[in-house]
């Protein structure tokens, strides 16, 4: 595998890790504008452990994940008095105060970032991608998942039913914030060099970008999502200065033809021959 | 056996329900009746765990707990003003989701095909949108839901709001073929003729104070219904 197959593998699995962490807090309805900061928290954090104490890279990969989780249920608990545009923007301001604590935080390297790191290979970084994506696509089946788009749906309704719709919404923050924490750990281990603007504003919006474009209502939208994002500026290299511009539009005209994402169950369904019967389940934009 | 006393809810400065005292006895059907900004819905909504309250509920002799998921796991289930159903999920996810503060969770297959039997409907939708089905339709979803949850105590907040006239007569009918089975019912309703027509008993709400109660006879014999509605012209027979 070339160098140049190998960092566009590395860059969707470690996308695809951090969009299913966007994915799950959104299922709540709650859009995060701040999950490049609980990559930064997993980056820095497993970084930490396996350059200074030697700690070997699952456990430490793991305890980024800890840390991000437990950070995310922290920021959950004020982000409940918030919703829609106003959530969005408390979790940017979250973002960018955590990318600012870890410029000035001298002890792990601030504004010349930190390094160290022993490098994964690109096999490693899938295998966690789908060790996350088995995770969620079980839980999909599950009742909690039901109660988290419950949730989504109607806070009051769900309350109504005997949902703790709060706990809830604490949970998917800490559960979304652990798994971009795994993505941030998994970036750190293969780029080598960690520094405080690989975290900021840009990639919280590329990572909302990849579940929304992919599919906001299956596990395996934000994977190919953040797929696309990847792969779509190298393959419009043929409209040479324009790409960007060009992948802009196509990200319009996606939006515009289905506002559900690319996938969404019914399509999965039809790709994966999974038909129940002649039944076709309406689908919803889930993304509000 | 519900039992409130002195019913106060406020939205800050504002009071909406002004001390009110209500009962509801094991297998009744209790309405409770009053024109728009009377309280109701604040009323129904304090004792849901959804407003805060002061004053005394009790549920069976023991405090009425403050939080939703706790008053349903007590027996009482809200059907809210306006159905309150999950619209972006399918009814059979809305049927499921009913039945979720229960301990017994053994026999919920059943008794989601047999809230199906009792609204074909719902079983010729169930993997359909629930915010696609009509007014009617989506009122008995949000019934057949509160009612998986086993409750004692049903609460329902004016279910016959926005339905076409013999969806209405629908609706009452349930209303009595459920106390017939033994459920308690809270009614709260703005169609008082049909309402006191079900009840056992009835209570008339006015600015958020209790203007009287009694047996729907007595209620219906009373000015302070017309006056409360029509302002004292009384309507016509």
């Amino acid at each position: 595998m070339s160098a140049y197959t190998a960092g566009l593998l590395a860059e969707i699995g470690i996308g695809g890790i951090a969009a299913l962490g966007v994915y799950v807090i959104l299922a709540t309805g709650q859009l995060s504008l701040g999950n490049a900061a609980f990559m930064a928290i997993g980056a820095y954090a497993a970084g930490w452990l396996t350059v200074t104490h030697d700690v070997g890279l699952t456990a430490a990969v793991l305890a980024g994940a800890l840390l991000s989780g437990i950070v995310g249920v922290l920021v959950g608990f004020p982000a409940l008095r918030l919703r829609g545009i106003y959530l969005a923007m408390a979790t940017l301001g979250f973002g960018e105060m955590t990318r600012s604590f870890f410029l000035f935080f001298e002890p792990l390297g601030g504004a010349a970032g930190f390094s160290g790191m022993r490098q994964l290979q690109v096999s490693t970084i899938w295998i966690w991608l789908g060790i996350v994506l088995g995770v969620l696509v079980l839980l999909a089946r599950s009742r909690l998942w039901l109660t988290l788009r419950a949730v989504n749906d109607d806070e009051v309704a769900a309350n109504l039913i005997g949902l703790h719709a709060t706990a809830l919404k604490v949970g998917a923050f800490g559960m979304g914030a652990a798994i971009s924490g795994i993505s941030g750990a998994l970036f750190a281990h293969w780029h080598l060099f960690i520094e405080p603007g690989n975290f900021g504003f840009e990639r919280s919006t590329e990572l909302v970008m990849a579940v929304i474009l992919g599919g906001s209502t299956v596990a395996a939208g934000p994977v190919l999502g953040a797929g696309l994002l990847v792969l779509l500026p190298e393959t419009l290299r043929f409209v040479a200065d324009w790409r960007l511009a060009a992948f802009g539009a196509l990200l319009i005209l996606v939006l515009l033809v289905r506002r559900q994402g690319l996938l969404d169950r019914n399509l999965l369904r039809a790709l994966t021959f999974r038909r129940r019967g002649a039944e076709a389940r309406p689908e919803a934009a889930e993304v509000s | 056996m519900l039992e409130i006393e002195g019913l106060e809810v406020s939205y800050g400065p504002i009071r909406a329900v002004k001390g009110i005292d209500l009962r509801v006895g094991t297998g009744e059907i209790v309405a409770l009746i009053g024109a728009n900004g009377a309280g109701k819905s604040s009323t129904v909504k304090a004792l849901a765990g959804l407003l805060p309250y002061a004053g005394r509920a009790s549920w069976n002799g023991r405090p009425l707990p403050h939080a939703p998921e706790a008053v349903l796991r007590a027996g009482i289930a809200l059907v809210p003003e306006g159905r309150g159903i999950l619209q972006r999920m399918t009814v059979e996810e809305n049927l499921r989701l009913g039945a979720y503060a229960r301990q017994d969770r053994g026999a919920l297959t059943a008794d989601i095909e047999a809230q199906m039997d009792r609204f074909p409907i719902l079983r010729k939708r169930r993997g359909g949108l629930a915010g696609l089905l009509s007014g009617g339709e989506q009122q008995m979803l949000a019934i057949a839901r509160a009612l998986l949850s086993r409750p004692r105590l049903l609460v329902l907040d004016e279910p016959s709001l926005g339905l076409a006239p013999l969806m209405v007569e629908q609706v009452f009918a349930l209303i009595s073929e459920l106390r017939a089975g033994g459920l308690s019912i809270l009614l709260v309703e703005q169609k008082a003729r049909q309402t006191l027509r079900v009840a056992d008993h009835a209570f008339l709400l006015e600015t958020g104070r209790m203007r009287a109660s009694g047996t729907p006879d007595e209620l219906a014999a009373s000015p302070a219904l017309a006056e409360a509605f029509l302002g004292g012209i009384a309507p016509a027979a």
